[in-house]
């Protein structure tokens, strides 16, 4: 149960810090750390594939994505005073006790009994992944086409 | 019922970003954050109710999550090259300006 608190804690606190720190890459490698907790978090409720998309998608894919949009996209940040630090310490703090009050995981996870994720990915939910499919494709076209634009305009 | 405290914090924390924060970037963060604590919901409730379908759903949420992580950062990328304004507020000032050009020719 420490080791779910701790996970949670340190969640909410990457989340404020990724959202008060006035550095974008700050911001990206707090969101990361938030979700690679959070993958860990999956990992102990026994949902090891959730955990690794969380890790792959999540932390990695996310992250790349974003700081490549940052360095893409360059403008001079402002430093993170002190002040905007201590409001963020605070924040969190205050935001944890609510974790802390309610004591994170009482109940013990087990083991999927009804049906293995292979079962529910691709035989409950076959149509859904097909038009997941569909979804990544439409994305990967619009990418496309905007920055194609962008180069036309050149 | 405790991680649903963990989800609403997230889920609160991403909000009070997307209001608060005018960068671009800044805002996409702020909705990764709401996208997991949505998705936090999924793999919680599998958990408990004790079934994969959970997890399927989340990795089909994570999958689409990436996806328009993708599709707004070339937005914004697309903005910033043909503007130069990565600030939201500096943005609805200038297509204001666009229409109230086109208003007076």
């Amino acid at each position: 149960m420490l080791f779910e608190t701790v996970l949670a804690i340190g969640m909410v606190v990457s989340a404020v810090f990724a959202i008060y720190l006035k550095e974008t890459i700050s911001s990206v490698l707090s969101l990361s750390t938030m979700m690679i907790l959070l993958s860990m978090l999956y990992f102990n409720m026994n949902a090891p594939f959730a955990a690794l998309f969380q890790l792959a998608l999540g932390a990695g894919t996310s992250a790349i994505f974003l700081l490549a949009g940052d360095t893409l996209t360059k403008k001079n940040d402002a430093k993170t005073s002190t002040k905007t630090l201590l409001v963020g310490i605070v924040a969190s703090a205050v935001l944890s006790i609510p974790i802390v009050v309610g004591t994170i995981a009482p109940q013990p996870f087990t083991q999927s009994a009804k049906f293995s994720l292979s079962t529910a990915l691709w035989d409950l939910r076959a149509v859904d992944v097909l038009a997941q499919g569909l979804v990544i494709l439409t994305a990967a076209l619009g990418v496309v086409l905007l920055l194609k634009e962008k180069r036309r305009q050149k | 019922m405790d991680y649903i405290i963990l989800s609403v914090t997230i889920l609160a924390i991403g909000i009070v970003g997307l209001v608060t924060k005018h960068d671009l970037i800044k805002m996409l963060i702020a909705i990764e954050m709401i996208t997991a604590a949505a998705t936090m919901n999924f793999v919680v409730f599998g958990s408990l109710m004790n079934d994969s379908l959970g997890q399927a759903f989340a990795i089909l949420a994570l999958s689409v999550d990436a996806c328009v992580t993708a599709v707004a950062l070339a937005l914004a990328i697309v903005v910033f090259k043909k503007l130069n304004i990565r600030d939201v507020r500096d943005l609805s000032e200038s297509s204001e300006q666009e229409f109230s050009t086109e208003e007076e020719n």
